[in-house]
């Protein structure tokens, strides 16, 4: 299967501190890929580097290499909001907008330039149906976001993405603050959305990486200890530190 | 490190339910031979009785695995070692059940005395008690060069099996056994053969805790 994002000696600073070392990985397209790793390993600050959000914080400074599709995403002619449409985040506490539901999808589009209301109702039905959200909202669109349960604003914020027809989804602990049904759902939308886009997923559950990604990646300290296919970490790593990881004998 | 202090003690008690049935086997299986040797019905009953508390062991062996995968849910190494404890036990089971076999042949063989016997049987019963064991030492210490002796142990007890059986079949020929015997003798002799078959999966179990790999 090909590579959607290619990782290429990549290291990263905050100020003096070196949060990621030498990353080499490449995330295959169409998988779910976990990132997993005790907190300050720097899982989150590599799937940031991904679409670019690191840029917005001060201080900080990337070398190596970052391919998207073949083309280098630090590169400084690279359209970064172009970037973040193609490669969409889902963040650890949903975060809906003080809008409707509707408004919400149809956000991105609008920033875009999708006027027709026609079409913007197709893109956010469409949206919200491969979130699996739309049987559950269809008959309250114009009501608030907010008044959604925590794991409907969580798939909310997933076809927010979805709206702007990604190839990549970023999710960052998108599950950490839900329910076990609520969580229950989001893996196996996530399971669902994998045939249509790429899934790159920071996660502390390593029941959910072992349930729900096809590959792993184990950081330790800004490095990356070992990368596999899922089911051979989790039955038999090759690293050490990996087995004491997640078996959680760690320290 | 961070410690999964009462996992770990489980995983140790584990281990110490398993030795003690193999301990239990091993002795099953003299004590069978040792009933048939002497044509003692008493111990045999005595021995057949004992294949219960083979089963008990299974069984709690069996609960306590199926309860710490339910409350730690083991990967890894940690899985890999539960998942082989589940087939190990199955295989300690069948040898009891083969032991309570041979004892049950001395039943019926009661009132078939004979003078005719195979030492190569005993040999086989040495050789197997030694296969446990040293599956069992493998899994305790995890050490995957004595799993591999215990597998290439078997050809030796496949040998006596063979030799036996041509011994047997040369007495019937010069008809210096009865008939009835030497059909039960060949039991016992098969189920010591089976016995060496499943010291080998315990063998093999053990490999792939330690390593993964399924030969």
């Amino acid at each position: 299967m090909p590579n959607v994002i290619e990782i290429k000696n990549l290291t990263f600073k905050y100020k003096d501190k070196i949060a990621l070392h030498n990353i080499d990985i490449a995330f295959p397209a169409r998988q779910v890929t976990a990132l997993i790793g005790p907190s300050g390993c720097g899982k989150s600050t590599l799937l940031r580097c991904l679409n670019r959000m690191n840029d917005l914080i001060e201080q900080t400074a990337i070398s190596g290499e970052i391919t998207y599709e073949g083309k280098d995403i630090y590169d400084r002619y690279y359209d970064v909001i172009e970037l973040r449409t193609k490669i969409g985040m889902v963040f650890q506490k949903p975060n809906p907008f003080p809008m409707s539901i509707f408004d919400n999808v149809a956000y991105g589009p609008r920033c875009q330039g999708v006027k027709e209301k026609k079409k913007l109702q197709e893109i956010v039905k469409k949206a919200l149906l491969d979130a699996a959200l739309y049987e559950e909202v269809k008959d309250r669109l114009k009501e608030s976001a907010m008044s959604l349960s925590g794991g409907q604003q969580q798939r909310l914020c997933i076809a927010r993405a979805i709206a702007m027809n990604p190839q990549v989804i970023l999710m960052d602990e998108p599950t950490s603050a839900l329910d076990p049904i609520a969580t229950a759902k989001i893996e196996e939308l996530i399971s669902d959305l994998k045939t249509s886009y790429t899934i790159i997923i920071v996660t502390h559950n390593m029941q959910q990486a072992a349930r729900i990604s096809d590959f792993t990646a184990f950081f330790l300290m800004g490095n990356l200890v070992e990368y596999g296919e899922t089911d051979q970490i989790f039955s038999k790593p090759l690293q050490p530190k990996t087995e004491e990881y997640i078996t959680g004998r760690f320290g | 490190m961070t410690q999964r202090t009462n996992f770990d003690k489980e995983l140790d008690r584990l281990k110490l339910t398993l030795v003690e049935m193999a301990e239990l086997v091993s002795a099953n299986i003299k004590e069978g031979l040792s009933s048939f040797l002497k044509m003692d019905t008493e111990i045999a009953e005595a021995n057949i009785k004992k294949d219960k508390l083979v089963n008990e062991y299974e069984q709690t062996i069996e609960k306590d695995c199926l309860r710490i995968i339910q409350r730690e849910q083991p990967v890894a190494k940690d899985l890999r070692f539960i998942t082989s404890v589940l087939k190990m036990v199955t295989d300690l089971e069948r040898i009891g059940d083969h032991a309570a076999d041979i004892a049950k042949m001395t039943i019926f063989m009661e009132k078939t005395h004979s003078s005719f016997f195979v030492n190569d049987i005993e040999e086989m019963t040495t050789v197997c008690q030694k296969m446990i064991k040293q599956a069992i030492e493998a899994f305790i210490s995890t050490d995957k060069e004595i799993a591999s002796a215990v597998i290439e142990t078997d050809d030796i007890v496949d040998d006596l099996f063979e030799s036996t059986k041509a011994k047997v079949a040369e007495a019937i020929r010069n008809k210096k056994v009865d008939a009835d015997f030497a059909l039960y003798l060949m039991m016992v002799a098969k189920y010591l053969e089976r016995i060496g078959d499943h010291a080998v999966n315990i063998a093999e179990w053990v490999i792939y805790s330690i390593t993964g790999e399924r030969l």
